[in-house]
Formats: C-alpha cells, structure tokens, sequence
C-alpha cells in the first residue's frame, strides 16, 4: 500500500515537472525579455506624453509632443532627408546585389574568393567605413582630391556641398550594404527549383526570358524580404553619418536618428524625442506589415 | 554502428548550466583587472583638446607625486556633453571630475547634478582668481540675465576654472611683418599680398562645419563688429545690423579668402592649415597655439606669432576656458575635491603656467616659461575684452539652430544677414516654448 502511494506521489511529481519545465526553461528569457524590451518601450511611450526640462519630467502633455512633430520643420526635413536616403540607398542595393548574385552563380575559377571578396564591406564596423569614407571625401587631404589634383584638377567638394554630401552618403551606404542584399539573394537563387530552368532552356528560352518569366517572379518572395530588412535597417542608419557629416552641411544629412539622438542626448527634450522615435518607429512598422501583406499577396498569386 | 546522440531533457539542462558556469568564470577570472598605483584616485572625464596637454604631460605627474591615482579618460568632443550629462543624471557613478567647457555648465547647473564646491572649501571669492572666468561657474550666474526658475536663487560655486582659454590671433609674421594685423580689413588685405608673393594660399582659415565649430569661429567677428546676442530679457538680438555685417562679411570676404572646402573644416583641419604652412591668419583656442613653436607639429616654425583678436569695433574675443565640476554621483568625491584645492593652488597654477598653459589664477601669469609668447597675449586680450557665451542651460540648441543657418550662408557664400533672422525666430520660437519669456 505504502509502495503504491509513494509510486504514485512520484508519478504525480514527474508529471508536475514536465508541466512546469516548459515554462521554467523560457522564465529566464521571458525576464530577458520584459527587462529590456518590454520595459524600456513602456517607459519610452511614457516619456513621449511628458514634457522635459533639464533632464528631468516636469509635466503629462498627453499626446501634445507628437502634435507638435509635424509642425516642427527640422523634424519634416530630417524626415524627409531619410525617406530619400533609405529610398535611393536601397534601390540602388537590391539592383547591384541582385546582379550580383546572378553572376556569381555561375561556377568558374575564383568565384569562392571572389564571394568571399564581395561580403568584406558588410563586416567592416560601421564607424571604420565612415573613417575610410572621410579620408576619400575629404576637401583637403583626401584621396579623391589627391587625385584630382595629381591629375591637374583642383580639391573635390564632397562634404561641403549638400548635394554630394547626400550622394557620397549613399555611396557610402551602398557600398557597406549592397552584400547584404547580394548574401540573402543569392541564397535565394541558389535554393530555386532546377527543373523549370532545364525546362526553359529544352525550350530553348534565352537568358532574358529565363529572367523575366522565372528568376525574377521566383525570387520575388526573397527580394521582398531583403529589401523590408534592409529599409528597416537603414531607417536606423546612424554611426556612419555621425561619423562623417553629424547631419551636415547645413541639414543635407540630418537623419532622423541624428536629430533624435541630439533631441534627446544633446538638447535634453526627452519626452520630444521620445515622441520622435515612437512615430518613426510605427511608420517602419506600418512599412513591415504593408511588406508582408504584399508578399503574401504575391505568394496568393 | 551507427552511433545516435538524442537530444533529452537531462542533455540540454547540463548543456545550460555548464554554458552558464563558463561564461561566468570567463567573465570573472579570464580578464584580470590591470593593476593601478595605490592613492587617492580621481577618475577625470576630458575632451580631447590640445589646450590639456601640459595638464596631462606635466601636472598629472605632480598629481601622483602628492598620492593621487589620477585616471585620465579622453573622449571626442563632440560626444562628451550627453554622455556626462547622462551620468550625473542617472547617478552611474563612472567620473569624479568632469573637465567640462564653460557653456555647458549652466545646463548642469539647471539640472542639479554637481556639488557646491564652495561648500567642500573651495574659495569662489580668492581676489587671486581671474574674475571673468571665476564667475563662469556659479549657477545661477552672479551677474546677466537669469533664466526662468532660478531668479531668485542663490548663485552656488559648482565648478571652478581648470585650464584658462580664450581665443587669440595666430598670424604668419613673415606676411604680416609689421606685427599682428589691427583689423580685419587688414587680414584680408595684407593676406591676399602674402598669397601674391607665394607665402601662404589663403589669407585666412576658419572652421566651417555647422554647430559649435562655425559658431566659434563667427563669434569674435561677431564681437568685433560691435553685436550682442541676447537682451537682458532672453530676446535674441544677435540679427541686429552690427550682427549682420558680422555674419554677411564672415560668409562672403572671409569665404572668399580661404581654403574651398571651409564648409567641412573643423579644428583638425583648421590646426592643419595654420600649421601646415597654407594659411596667414587665424583666431584660435590654445590646443593648436600651443604647437606654434615646435617644428615636429608645424611646417613654419618660428614664422608664426600671436596678437589680439582683430577689430571692426572692438577687439573682443571669445572666452572658452576648461572648467572643471564634480558630479553629485561621483565615487570618490573627497579625493576630487581634495584635488582640485591642491590643483587651484597658485603653486600648482604656477607650475601649470610654466608648463605653457594659461593658468587661472592671475598670480601665475608672471610666472611663463621664457619663450612662452602665448600667456602675455592672452592677457593683454583679457585687458581688450573676452566674452563668455551666454549663461543659459539652453546654449546647446541655441548653438545649433544658429550654426546650421550660418553653415547654408558660408555654402552659398552670401547671405549672413538673412540666416542671422532666420535663425533668430528659430530660437525665439524656441526659447519660447522652453517658457522663457
């Protein structure tokens, strides 16, 4: 008798641990979790309904600090400096990446090295890239006007003009992040089905239509998800502009994530640029969802 | 045989805590702490500027011979103001002393972060003091205009002068050889002559890039022009038609004779142009001044002298000086004070000054090494005239707002005026939702 109830105390022991382990296991990453994202996003949308002075919380303004962005030209302009940025810098990624990767599908010798070669930018830390990239730029002692001037010309404005500060911010940007692009989509090429490809080619389809009747609509799934990944990426684009402009000349370069972090760090307007972050960060989010409703259109389709 | 590993339970449980263990172990016994000299330790924050190399060349030194561990952490300029302003506010602890620039301290001042020095015993009234730079660190300021909330409060010690600094002209002595130009005019005028006879390339080198750096560098042309940035009510008057001049002859003459890619210069490539041999003049901080004479640091040694900061008006320079604060959060607040009592000391001023620093106490002037050209200039501009900026926690924004205006005049190379009013209704529109007025 006393052998049976220890028999089933034991029973019901094992079966309390096995309900309970599962949730043991994830307590330490569920803490994890609730202290550094859960938390400090909270306390983010708290801060954005208050106003600051000096550092510290002085009144609730309720939803007033985001009434108050869109009136705000220093905010629209670096808004609208970051959409063009994002815009152009990932266009021109997908578009190199991809012909990218198409070539270095082939199989020839050297094209190990040669992907080796090209995923080298992407692992180079952001801020180094930014320093190669002012020690090209560079007015005085750069290299493009070292250039120039061995060759008879005169100093090359970059980073004093707003134009070509903006456009060799996007070099810069392509440069570091087009392997991304040419990393995921050629994954994707690589895992494509072979049958239909044998198939065009029976047919005796060329290489133009093998692209736009098959490559093409099959990795668009794959294109899509490298290009939200990277919009959402350089939406939060920072160190390499802190680094090589801080957001100038004059406003040409101000990032979003410049002027917020001056906002909140530099100027001491937490609540603001609380606000500031938590729009930005529902506009790439609504941009995510409309991302992923479009591919589910496609896979739909 | 095939040989099967399954993944249970009891595996990935073993597998956590030995993954745990060694990271723990790796963490707490893999890195061994450097070994620091025993003593009194006083951890100081600094922004890298050449105006702290004899502090930290010579007087670090003589800090640890008196027993104190003296850690010494640099950082980039630019960076400095929000990553101190973070820590004493959020109480981390990471410094004792902050080397701050002076228009930071009304904002750590306004936030209540640093410690009154004056009731650690640190005397704010010692005459030996040089009173324009004693008086940048009480908050609220003894004298201007105050900001809303600290009318009536009582003006409390909470930093005090560490390395005196303020802006003096550098000229190029074989280009101007009848000693420091007078005017601007003449900067410009003797320059181009200089740039004629193939002596220099410009007669004239600023920084350009927009906030702090082109601020700075406009402000002594705004001064000598006669301008005045606030009324003693806050309202900007800096767009005034003194102001204007200043900024319209700053971004169109003084564009126009120097470096084509002064839009992006800043102190590096400033330092580099006098340095290097390329530029006539320029108004300059200490950090650069102080390389003047060595030939490992510059391309025309013994070719370059100082003088007062050229007129249009008045021959009225900027005053910048490293002003240092204790953090209510610091971990060893005595050491710190103790330092700084033994560090303002005239004779530790006077060993500062023979290190070629500009002291801040008016006894150690005298005391310049001999060759030392700068500390008798710097003087003679204290007796000429040297402004701080102006006392409010909101300089920062005020700085930026003007800096990005002048910054699109100095790329267009006209329109100084304009972007003064410009800039002025920014920071009206500003200051007044920061309910100053």
């Amino acid at each position: 008798m006393q052998t049976g109830m220890q028999a089933r105390k034991y029973r019901l022991q094992g079966a309390g641990l096995d309900l309970a382990l599962p949730y043991l296991m994830l307590a330490p990453g569920l803490m994890v979790v609730l202290g550094v994202l859960v938390y400090p996003l909270w306390d983010g949308l708290r801060a954005s309904t208050r106003a600051y002075r000096y550092g510290s919380p002085v009144a609730d303004v309720g939803f007033h600090n985001y009434v108050q962005l869109w009136s705000d030209a220093q905010f629209l302009n670096s808004l609208w400096v970051t959409v063009k940025f994002v815009a152009l810098s990932v266009s021109i990624e997908a578009v190199l990446g991809f012909a990218l990767a198409l070539f270095c599908l082939h199989e020839f010798r050297g094209i190990r090295l040669l992907r080796t070669v090209l995923i080298i930018p992407m692992v180079i830390t952001p801020v180094v890239v930014a320093i190669l990239f002012r020690l090209i730029y560079a007015s005085d002692a750069g290299m493009l006007t070292a250039l120039s001037e061995a060759m008879g010309g005169g100093g090359v404005q970059i980073l004093g003009n707003p134009l070509n500060a903006f456009i060799g911010l996007v070099v810069l940007d392509v440069w570091e992040w087009t392997p991304l692009m040419f990393l995921i989509l050629l994954a994707g090429l690589q895992s494509l089905p072979h049958e239909p490809f044998e198939a065009a080619r029976v047919d005796g389809a060329g290489s133009w239509r093998v692209f736009a009747d098959l490559t093409f609509p099959m990795m668009r799934p794959v294109l899509a998800i490298a290009i939200v990944l990277r919009t959402i990426d350089a939406f939060g684009t920072f160190d390499q502009v802190f680094v090589l402009t801080r957001g100038g000349p004059g406003e040409a370069t101000r990032l979003i994530s410049i002027y917020g972090y001056d906002t909140a760090f530099k100027f001491q307007q937490t609540g603001y640029a609380a606000a500031l972050f938590v729009t930005i960060g529902l506009v790439v989010l609504a941009l995510a969802f409309s991302a992923i409703r479009l591919l589910r259109r496609i896979d739909a389709s | 045989m095939m040989h099967s590993s399954r993944l249970t339970r009891r595996s990935v449980i073993k597998g956590g805590l030995g993954l745990a263990l060694a990271t723990t172990a790796l963490t707490t016994l893999g890195l061994p702490m450097p070994a620091r000299a025993a003593g009194k330790k006083v951890i100081i924050g600094a922004f890298a500027d050449g105006g702290l190399t004899p502090f930290k060349e010579k007087i670090i030194p003589l800090a640890k011979e008196q027993g104190f561990d003296i850690q010494f952490l640099e950082d980039e300029y630019g960076v400095t103001l929000e990553k101190w302003f973070a820590d004493a506010q959020s109480g981390a602890g990471q410094y004792d002393l902050y080397l701050l620039d002076d228009p930071w301290v009304p904002q750590f001042g306004a936030a209540n972060v640093l410690e009154d020095l004056g009731a650690g015993g640190i005397d704010g009234s010692d005459k030996d003091w040089i009173g324009s730079m004693i008086d940048m660190g009480y908050w609220p300021p003894q004298k201007g205009p105050r900001v809303k909330g600290f009318e009536n409060a009582k003006p409390t010690l909470i930093c005090v002068p560490f390395v005196g600094d303020l802006q003096t002209l550098t000229y190029r002595n074989d280009v101007f050889t009848g000693g420091a130009p007078k005017t601007w005019d003449e900067v410009i005028a003797k320059g181009k002559e200089g740039v004629a006879a193939g002596k220099i390339k410009y007669p004239v080198v600023f920084r350009g890039v927009s906030g702090n750096p082109i601020v700075t560098s406009w402000y002594p042309v705004f001064l000598s022009f006669g301008g005045s940035f606030f009324d003693d009510k806050w309202n900007p008057i800096f767009n005034s038609a003194e102001g204007k001049a200043s900024a319209d002859f700053f971004v169109g003459t003084m564009k126009q004779n120097t470096a084509s890619g002064v839009v992006e210069f800043d102190s590096d490539q400033e330092g580099a142009a006098i340095l290097g041999g390329d530029a006539g003049a320029i108004i300059q901080y200490s950090g650069n001044a102080l390389k003047a004479d060595d030939p490992a640091q510059t391309k025309v040694a013994g070719k370059l002298d100082f003088g007062v900061v050229p007129k249009q008006e008045k021959a009225i320079a900027q005053m910048g000086i490293f002003i240092a604060g204790v953090p209510k959060s610091a971990p060893n607040k005595a050491n710190s004070i103790e330092f700084l009592k033994w560090y303002v000391s005239a004779e530790t001023q006077a060993k500062l000054s023979e290190a070629g620093s500009i002291p801040v106490k008016r006894s150690a002037f005298g005391i310049a090494k001999p060759g030392n050209r700068l500390i008798p200039v710097a003087l003679q501009q204290l007796d000429a005239g040297a402004l701080p900026r102006p006392r409010t926690p909101d300089w920062a924004k005020v700085e930026e707002l003007l800096g990005i205006e002048l910054n699109k005049a100095l790329q267009a190379g006209s329109g100084g005026g304009a972007a003064l009013d410009t800039a002025a209704k920014q920071v009206k529109d500003y200051l007044t939702t920061a309910g100053y007025y």
